[in-house]
């Protein structure tokens, strides 16, 4: 019972994942500019943005498990905590010197999969009139064509339009995230085909 | 400017709008797994968005499977669903409720409650059924993950204590440990699943969008998930920061995070939910099951780590192990012995009843696992000790393996006697009256 009284708006956890994707974003945004050789030159630089992911990793685990009134939601948040863990611990290994291999950069395109996978399972109305529909299908899309950016990079570390492309799908999952509201100016409620507003 | 920064960010992060996806059921009247004293006069759903009423929208079900609510119907701006009720009887009643949420999807829920009676937990509601095969299964798997991350941590820093590995050993006893917490929140999130399912009864379709918050909220079992996979999810990260940046005292957090979240199963299984059930009989529990989870993960660590990732560790591992093995023993047995004789009332029960048969089967494997160790501690052991090697070695290995398989047969029958239900308790002799005394 106290749990439940303490327990945020969905809105407000989305937001906050919004914020952590947004940083996470940014950051990568700010090394595909300026270059891995300028980007390492403070050594804790290359551990920035795999902790972020991998902490955010660890606090979808209590979302996974105080938002249980939907099996699937359950189920897709278990998912990302899961995702976002491995693909931080996988390019944290890689900048501490523990794992050699560029090919473990193939997790961050794993993960997208499986992200985009999960959004669009989860949401599985093929009509996209509403802000819910909307988002879900979006999300799902955009994870699953980003994931080859991360490919890429896996094979062409230097590239820097798949550097600025992975960067800029956290940028776009925190505006698509951010906009989880009904009576958002953007990505509202579209049509009255969908029905009532939600909210 | 920072600092007004700050503000507009926070603000902008505290005032909020409204949801993502399907409608989530809010509040309900009777509540979940509420005591009336009264019948009440209808069940009032009150929702986050907007529903529609189905035809069987709302059941309200007698222990007999009758159902007495009336046709349901949406009010309040189509956020409440509505049944009214007749009158009802003393006596424990479920709830079985659907509503079409506005993104056309069917949401569907189960919640208890009781009229002048305690409301029976959620999982014993009408049409709820018990643990199947299946969920055997996967309490077995949760075992064997339990042991290989709690034993092989154990193995490591108790048994390998101040004994640099060798990579190759070092890498093993990572994949190990790794594959445990894993599996263990992986094989942790099934159970839930499929202990939802056994409550809902719901085709997969509608099951995907089940509420199982009166699961996970409303029994000891869900509190026990919850609290359990917050805690392998640090021990996670623990272990995984122990790999990163070679650091003992993070092997030490994770192998005490491992030991506290175990007791979730203590905690939440017969010795706490079942009379007669007190303090010491949880502690008894989580004394079998950790002494259980060390012995059986310190055999495999042994193994995989030390047999075939450092030969030249052989002997001291065994010794040690050796020595460690009898006191774990001893807890395990004076543990479960305590536990039998709490849950069986009767020697008779050992074989008249279902529980019993089974704890009969786990015992036998236990002793035949129990023997095996016992060759090893006084046969070979002291054979080691003496400097003996060479062939030794080998058969040893051999013999490890199949003491090792004879513990994976014992965690499963362990498996399926937990998912069993004990026999009855005798009644309580009831107090004698005065008049009755004087006759």
């Amino acid at each position: 019972m106290i749990v439940a009284g303490l327990m945020p708006q969905a809105e407000f956890v989305h937001w906050w994942f919004a914020t952590g994707f947004l940083m996470l974003g940014l950051v990568l945004l700010a090394e595909a500019l300026v270059g891995p050789e300028v980007w390492r030159k403070r050594a804790w630089r290359p551990y920035v943005w795999p902790s972020l992911c991998f902490a955010m990793g660890i606090f979808m685990w209590p979302v996974m498990t105080f938002f249980t009134n939907s099996a699937i939601h359950m189920v897709a948040h278990g998912s990302w905590a899961e995702v976002l863990m491995l693909c931080g611990a996988a390019e944290l290994g890689v900048a501490r010197g523990k794992l050699h291999s560029q090919y473990w950069r193939l997790t961050s395109s794993l993960a997208l999969i499986v992200s985009g996978t999960a959004f669009l399972v989860h949401e599985q109305n093929a009509w996209m009139f509403s802000r819910a529909a909307f988002l879900h299908h979006t999300l799902g899309w955009t994870a699953l064509i980003c994931a080859v950016f991360p490919f890429v990079l896996a094979f062409r570390p230097r590239s820097l339009v798949a550097a600025t492309g992975f960067a800029t799908f956290f940028v776009l999952l925190a505006v698509l995230l951010y906009c989880d509201r009904d009576v958002a100016p953007i990505f509202g409620h579209f049509s009255q085909f969908a029905g009532v507003p939600h909210r | 400017m920072r600092r007004a920064l700050l503000v507009v960010v926070f603000l902008a992060l505290a005032v909020p709008g409204a949801a993502f996806a399907h409608a989530s059921l809010k509040t309900e009247t009777p509540s979940f797994g509420e005591e009336l004293k009264v019948s009440p006069r209808r069940v009032v759903l009150q929702f986050d968005q907007t529903v529609d009423a189905l035809p069987r929208g709302i059941q309200v079900l007698t222990p007999g499977g009758k159902n007495l609510a009336g046709k349901p119907y949406v009010i309040t701006a189509q956020r409440q669903l509505v049944a009214s009720l007749p009158k009802l009887p003393r006596g424990p009643y479920t709830i079985r409720w659907q509503a079409l949420s506005n993104d056309g999807h069917i949401v569907s829920g189960v919640y208890t409650f009781g009229v002048g009676v305690p409301a029976p937990p959620v999982t014993a509601a009408v049409g709820a059924q018990g643990p199947t095969g299946t969920e055997d299964v996967v309490r077995w798997l949760y075992f064997v993950a339990l042991a290989l991350l709690v034993g092989g941590l154990g193995f490591r820093l108790l048994i390998l204590r101040g004994q640099p590995l060798p990579a190759r050993a070092e890498r093993r006893f990572f994949w190990v440990t790794g594959i445990g917490v894993v599996a263990i929140l992986q094989v942790g999130i099934v159970a839930f699943l499929l202990r939802g399912e056994d409550m809902l009864q719901l085709p997969f379709s509608l099951f995907i969008y089940g509420d199982l918050s009166p699961l996970a909220n409303g029994t000891r079992y869900g509190e026990a998930f919850i609290a359990m996979t917050l805690g392998f999810a640090l021990t996670a990260a623990a272990l995984y920061l122990a790999w990163l940046v070679e650091r003992r005292w993070l092997l030490w957090l994770a192998f005490a995070l491992g030991l506290v979240f175990a007791s979730g199963l203590s905690l939440s299984g017969h010795s706490a939910a079942d009379p007669p059930h007190s303090w010491l009989s949880e502690l008894a529990d989580y004394a079998h099951l950790t002494a259980a989870m060390l012995w059986v993960g310190g055999l495999v660590s042994m193994i995989v780590v030390v047999w075939h990732g450092a030969p030249e560790l052989r002997r001291t591992a065994f010794l040690r192990f050796s020595r460690m093995a009898t006191v774990l023993v001893a807890v395990l047995l004076a543990a479960g012995t305590y536990l039998s004789i709490l849950r069986l009332p009767h020697v008779s029960d050992l074989w008249t009843t279902g529980y019993g048969q089974v704890l009969l089967v786990k015992l036998s494997l236990v002793a035949l696992a129990l023997l095996w160790g016992a060759a090893h501690h006084f046969l070979a052991a002291p054979r080691l000790a003496a400097g003996d090697g060479g062939t030794l070695f080998s058969r040893l290995g051999r013999s490890m393996l199949g003491e090792s398989a004879v513990a994976m047969a014992v965690l499963l029958v362990a498996a399926v006697l937990v998912d069993s239900k004990p026999p009855p308790q005798p009644a309580p002799r009831a107090p004698v009256a005065a008049h009755d005394s004087r006759r």
